[in-house]
């Protein structure tokens, strides 16, 4: 397998009033090619800022990180912003979608902003494809507004993908939304990594969204606390996963 | 903390929108002051004028013939009951050394006008303030007092010998005395020279005087001594006149300045009030759940109200007290470009305190005004609206542009009231048909915007497609904030466009008036009346080839229903020969035909109209030897001869020289023939130097007319630019309040791999695309005004009809311009995002 990100080292602290608050503690990490990768960890861990640091969204205060051989975090703002367009996919905890454009103009939003006519059979084929990953063929023309909640993230998960990118971040990305819409992005996105074999870095805080990735790192004050192996699975229960938490005393 | 301080400190926080608001209002008023400062230094003018026509006289009595006023008038004048001084006056123009006739080339020098007074009457009734020397005295004594201008050009100096051309030899003064500024006659251009009474009669061959000024005795009432004096002067053509008669004149000649002056003003104004709304309406909207926790807490809608009122308040008073200060310094630059309005010649601004009182107070209602909706629309915010996680604005706590009609109207009535003097009831009128257009314009906008937008993001989707994309859907995401803006923007631009419309409508009227009424290509003036029986005429025509036609005009005043007008001989059969004059009423041929046999007159149709005259009637004129010559109106013109206060009443030389005294023609219009050899000209500046005549070739005296048109037209652009640069702040505003709100749009524009230089661009796109559909509207609404103005001024479209192209191009490049330098701060402010924040933000 080959390494397709790589963080040495990692710290990162920001000012907060008169104190200086250091989110990341020294983190270094590792995500395979095809690997479906969970950060989780209480609320204030440094779970989100690692995953911005990761996602090239934030610098490092020192330490770096390398994707695809490339150590972004010494890149120009423009390099990095390109290397963002082009290789990695984001979705966040709030589905961040275009209010004006609808869902197929949100997906390509990522060849509208290269310069791209989305409208050329190559683009216009992955858009399709991406959108029909994620259940929503027939809503291409809806706004955001005519969405369902769950709907509204999975155009999200398909922009993120429409590149296809090496890496695709995902924050919280059921946070906002109930259990059983919850579920259909974490199975989306799970048949992206099964089918396509897209890499996954998910940072959540509800065990029932880590187990259906093949590696868990709980992050703890700043630092990966623990790594729990759960392997390639089929079935999502996250008991064993739990049981395994339980076991680490988190 | 009570709600004021909150109110304060609120503002405190947005000192960048604080900043633009206050500008703003700082703007519309300091445009406001300026124009009542000027025009009260219009005043100031045309009362310093009148003092220095009249003096402290009460009457005037001013002599119609060439001959004058004679001793016996002046002794009856003196004599009637009331009159308690009689100041008689002769007044020539004049070369200072002798013209050597016939001298080839030699250019005549500028001409000085010759001021005979009685020392001992003329110093009761005025005073000559001198830099130098000492006033006349002896009234035999060869002195003369020469005006400071005249000192300079000619390098005279007291005890300097002066050397004047009269009616026979040169007769030699000495200077004693150098009169401070123009001296007594305004028109003189600084080059009077006053002497003497007697030794200027003597000079120039007169024993009559031009004018006599009256001053009363203090028990005596104006309107029984004209009576009185009207029934003894029967011998005599004369005009009487107060200084009231002469200032009212004055006036009329600055009202068009005035009453535009006003417009742009309160339109000005108007747009401090969109800026004003727009940002209380932002600061509404972006508070929601800072207003709702302080109702949850207990606070009254009134005093949530307060809380908005009291920021407007600041704002208006600092604003307001700012625009003041400026205000002055733009009247003191305004009055220094102009210089000249009408016959009036500027001084400088007055600073009355009403203005002051009149400008802050103005400027403090029209943002109180402005204010009441979005703080009405505060205290209506319910306090669960605090807890709302997702702040999307309900539509009806948007602004509201009816709102604006309102303030809208306010600021009308508030122009209409604040200007009593000045404009006349035509002036008001042409404000009003003004205002109602802007005021329909804005309120169509939010219907036009969509369509506009798109038109004007087709020059910005070729270059940047994907920016423009994102920038027109920000423009057209809040209608009401983007028609606000660009209703201010649209309002100030279009006073461009109408202004660019009437100024070239203006010139190319001016030009034609004069092409349409003088029949030749070249006026040649006198200083001296020539008369018919001296052959001039026919003199130039015979020793210069190619002349066409040499036609005699003659400039004298008329006592026409009481009121002094000017009045032209010219004659009919050259007229008619040059195609000259167009008739509005009654037969051309026969009306020009009528005039050369006598005992006709014709009107111009301004005058006809005020007087209520028509073709047919007659009217009644003193004549030289004290009766009534009769003229029977024979037809009436659009234009007619300019003369120094109107139009001329044409009337042909037989009746001038025979009842009316005229002595002969000031000017000759020439005609060359078609096939007029190209020396002919240097052939005719030598025949008339030989009779001391000045060359005036007719586009000398459009180009006069258009460059003070063009300065005062230029004026107008500048307070228009102010507008325009109220609106540029009501952009920046705006653009900052989008960014603003789509910080969560932009950071994530930025993860999914947009660049800083394309967040820039799209910002700035976006204020392109403002500026140019601004400019769009501008420029179709601007042309509706200027063709209104145009049309309610009396005016005809098809004379200097068409765009006025520079114009237009000048506004589209203006709003583009403006606009995106509005941009360069919230682009900035866009591109710098975080983006960690951004998505996070709430």
């Amino acid at each position: 397998m080959t390494t397709i990100l790589e963080a040495r080292d990692l710290t990162k602290s920001y000012p907060l009033g008169s104190t200086v608050v250091e989110a990341l503690r020294g983190v270094s990490l590792s995500v395979e090619a095809g690997e479906f990768v969970a950060l989780m960890g209480p609320s204030g861990s440094g779970k989100s800022t690692l995953l911005q640091v990761l996602g090239g969204l934030d610098r490092p205060t020192s330490g770096e990180v390398i994707l695809e051989g490339a150590t972004i975090s010494r890149l120009s703002d423009d390099q990095a912003t390109r290397l963002r367009r082009d290789r990695t996919g984001f979705v966040f905890q709030s589905f961040n979608l275009i209010p004006l454009m609808d869902a197929w103009e949100n997906v390509a939003l990522p060849f509208t902003i290269a310069g791209e006519d989305p409208g050329r059979g190559e683009f216009r084929e992955r858009i399709r494809d991406a959108i029909a990953l994620v259940d929503l063929t027939g809503k291409e023309h809806h706004k955001p507004d005519q969405l369902s909640a769950g709907e509204q993230q999975r155009v999200a998960i398909a922009r993120a993908l429409v590149t296809r990118p090496a890496l695709l971040f995902a924050d919280e990305p059921t946070g906002n939304l109930d259990y059983t819409t919850g579920t259909e992005i974490l199975d989306a996105l799970w048949r992206s990594c099964v089918g396509r074999g897209q890499t996954i870095v998910l940072v959540t805080h509800d065990s029932k969204a880590a187990a259906y990735a093949d590696r868990v790192l709980v992050i703890g004050d700043g630092r990966v606390r623990e790594t729990i192996e759960l392997g390639r699975r089929e079935s999502h229960d996250a008991t064993p996963l739990i049981a395994r938490l339980a076991q680490l005393g988190l | 903390m009570s709600l004021t301080g909150l109110a304060w400190r609120s503002l405190r926080a947005r000192p960048l929108r604080a900043f633009l608001s206050t500008v703003g209002i700082a703007l519309g008023v300091a445009v406001l002051f300026a124009g009542l400062a000027t025009n009260a230094g219009i005043d100031a003018s045309v009362d310093s004028t009148v003092r220095g026509l009249l003096g402290r006289a009460d009457l005037r009595v001013a002599a119609l013939g060439e001959g004058g006023l004679s001793a016996e008038t002046v002794r009856t004048i003196g004599s009637t009951p009331g009159i308690a001084v009689a100041a008689p006056a002769l007044e020539r123009r004049t070369y200072l050394q002798a013209v050597v006739p016939g001298a080839v080339g030699a250019a005549l020098p500028p001409p000085v006008t010759v001021l005979g007074v009685d020392p001992a009457t003329e110093a009761l009734l005025r005073d000559l303030p001198l830099i130098a020397g000492s006033q006349l005295a002896d009234p035999d004594e060869s002195s003369a007092l020469i005006t400071q201008g005249l000192a300079e050009q000619d390098g005279l100096h007291l005890g300097s010998p002066v050397t004047v051309q009269g009616a026979g030899d040169p007769v030699t003064y000495r200077v004693v005395g150098i009169l401070a500024g123009d001296g007594p006659i305004t028109g003189a251009f600084g080059r009077t020279m006053v002497v003497p009474l007697r030794t200027a009669q003597a000079a120039f061959g007169q024993t009559g005087v031009t004018r006599v000024d009256i001053g009363l005795a203090e028990s005596a009432d104006t309107s029984a001594v004209s009576r009185d004096l009207e029934s003894r002067l029967v011998t005599e053509p004369y005009v009487l006149s107060a200084p009231r008669d002469l200032a009212v004149t004055l006036r009329a000649s600055t009202a068009d300045f005035q009453a535009t002056t006003a417009l742009i003003a309160a339109i000005a104004l108007f747009v401090g009030a969109f800026l004003i709304f727009n940002t209380l309406s932002m600061t509404v909207g972006e508070r929601i759940r800072e207003v709702g926790l302080l109702r949850a807490a207990g606070a009254t809608r009134g005093q949530v109200t307060w809380f908005m009122l009291a920021q407007a308040l600041v704002l208006g008073v600092v604003g307001s007290l700012l625009g003041l200060a400026i205000g002055a310094l733009l009247a003191a630059g305004m009055v220094a470009y102009v210089g000249t309005i009408g016959s009036v010649t500027l001084a400088r601004p007055a600073l009355p305190p009403e203005a002051l009182i009149v400008g802050f107070l103005v400027g403090l209602m029209v943002t109180l005004a402005a204010a009441i909706e979005p703080a009405r629309r505060a205290g209506r915010i319910q306090p669960v609206e605090a807890l709302k996680t997702r702040l999307d604005l309900p539509s009806g706590q948007r602004a509201r542009l009816r709102w604006l009609a309102v303030v809208f109207v306010a600021v009308a009535l508030v122009g209409v009231i604040v200007w009593p003097r000045g404009a006349d009831g035509a002036g008001v009128i042409q404000a009003l048909v003004v205002y109602a257009i802007l005021l329909i314009a804005t309120m169509l906008i939010p219907f036009v915007l969509p369509a506009t937008a798109r038109m004007a993001g087709v020059p910005f989707a070729i270059l940047f497609r994907f920016e423009e994309r994102l920038a027109r859907s920000s423009v057209v995401r809040d209608k009401s904030r983007t028609a606000l803006t660009l209703g201010g923007l649209t309002v100030g631009l279009a006073m461009i466009v109408a202004l660019g419309g009437v100024g070239q409508h203006a010139r190319a009227a001016a030009g034609a008036w004069i092409a349409d009424v003088i029949p030749g290509e070249l006026v040649m003036t006198s200083i001296r009346p020539i008369g018919t029986e001296e052959g001039v005429a026919e003199a130039l025509s015979a020793a210069v080839p190619g002349v066409a036609r040499v036609s005699p005009i003659g400039t004298f005043d008329i006592a026409l229903k009481g009121v002094r007008t000017d009045a032209a001989a010219v004659v009919g059969a050259d007229m008619a020969a040059d195609g000259r004059l167009t008739f509005t009423a009654g037969d051309r041929a026969a009306a020009l035909a009528a005039l050369d046999a006598g005992g006709a007159a014709i009107v111009p149709a301004g005058l006809a109209a005020s007087l209520g005259l028509s073709v047919g009637q007659t009217i009644a004129l003193p004549t030289a030897d004290g009766r009534v010559l009769e003229l029977r109106i024979a037809g009436i013109v659009e234009r007619s001869l300019p003369g120094s206060g109107g139009e001329a009443v044409l009337v042909g030389w037989g009746d001038t020289t025979n009842a009316l005294g005229l002595a002969g023609a000031d000017a000759f219009a020439v005609r060359f023939a078609p096939d007029a050899p190209p020396a002919a000209r240097d052939a005719l500046r030598t025949a008339a130097n030989a009779y001391a005549l000045e060359i005036v070739p007719l586009d000398r005296i459009g180009g006069a007319i258009s460059d003070a048109l063009a300065r005062i037209f230029g004026l107008f652009d500048a307070l228009a630019i102010v507008a325009v640069l109220i609106a540029t702040l009501g952009v920046v505003n705006t653009l900052t309040m989008n960014v603003i709100e789509r910080v969560r749009e932009i950071g994530l524009l930025r993860a999914v791999g947009m660049t800083r230089r394309q967040v820039w661009r799209s910002v700035a796109v976006e204020a392109g695309i403002l500026g140019l559909a601004g400019a769009i509207l501008g420029i179709v609404v601007g042309l509706a005004v200027g063709a209104a103005m145009v049309l309610l001024a009396g005016g005809r479209l098809d004379v200097g009809a068409g765009v006025p192209w520079p114009t237009v191009g000048l506004t589209l490049v203006l709003g583009v311009v403006v606009a995106t330098l509005a941009a360069a701060y919230p682009a900035y402010l866009a591109s710098r995002l975080s983006i960690v924040r951004a998505v996070r933000y709430d």
